[in-house]
């Protein structure tokens, strides 16, 4: 069983494996649908350009299961949406990411690479762990996707290297993927 | 008129709006998704498609649910 066993659906409803993406390096990414943590978008954006030549797809699958709520109103989250994404990386059609009704990728993908927990460095550890404390506590037990921007990286041959939880920036994953291309 | 920009779906535009209407104001809303004129309307005014962009003349604005900003900026109407 890897990652290349899945098959997803593209925005226009079409299926499209994941063996499709056989000896790439993979950074799949559960991005917020319009909102929130908008800055990874253009980061990952930024991974896309550097890397894309020497191997790198990064595939976003927008979920609605963090969107309608923010956590907080702390000033490190803009209190605006995005309408375009502004990126030219595969974003596949919206789906659920944690639960019972979680897409089967993700529920692979967190079998394979359980959460150790959130960056308390990075400023909005704080007002996320403590909004998922006071709204949704269930979130953070066990080791299904606890926000948006939770990352996964994929070797070429197709193992589940890491996981990195929406405290780690894009920017900080760099040399992460450039020791995998 | 105050006209808020916005999309389904954006918590901060439903935010604003429900601001707005327990404040009593009335306001036009534009749909940037769904109305292609909105949209450009809302990338001449902000130079950007974020949302909520609320104005009244077009010119004077504010990106977001920044209830300080909205107020100075109703203190104008």
């Amino acid at each position: 069983m890897s990652v290349y066993d899945f098959t997803v659906k593209t925005k226009r409803g079409e299926d499209k494996s994941l063996a499709d993406y056989k000896g790439k390096v993979l950074l799949i990414v559960n991005t917020a649908s319009k909102c929130g943590f908008t800055p990874q978008f253009e980061e990952l954006q930024k991974l896309y350009d550097d890397y894309k030549d020497k191997g790198l797809e990064i595939l976003g699958f927008p979920c609605n299961q963090f969107a309608a709520q923010d956590p907080g109103s702390n000033d490190e989250i803009q209190q605006f949406c995005k309408l375009n994404y502004g990126v030219k990386f595969p974003i596949f059609a919206k789906g659920d990411v944690r639960g019972e009704t979680a897409q089967p990728l993700f529920k692979y993908l967190t079998a394979q690479k359980k959460f150790e927990g959130f960056d308390m460095n990075h400023p909005v550890a704080k007002p996320l762990l403590d909004a998922l404390q006071k709204n949704f506590p269930e979130y953070l037990e066990g080791d299904g996707i606890k926000w948006n921007f939770t990352k996964f990286l994929i070797g070429r041959d197709g193992e589940v290297v890491a996981r990195f939880e929406p405290t780690t920036t894009p920017a900080a994953i760099a040399k992460d993927i450039e020791a995998l291309l | 008129m105050i006209r808020v920009y916005s999309f389904e779906s954006c918590p901060f535009c439903e935010k604003l709006k429900r601001y707005l209407t327990a404040r009593g104001v009335e306001y036009e809303v534009r749909d940037i998704e769904l109305d292609e004129e909105a949209a450009k309307e809302c990338e001449k005014i902000s130079g950007d498609l974020m949302v909520p962009v609320t104005t009244i003349d077009g010119v004077n604005y504010v990106v977001g649910f920044d209830k300080k900003k909205i107020d100075e900026l109703l203190a104008t109407a």
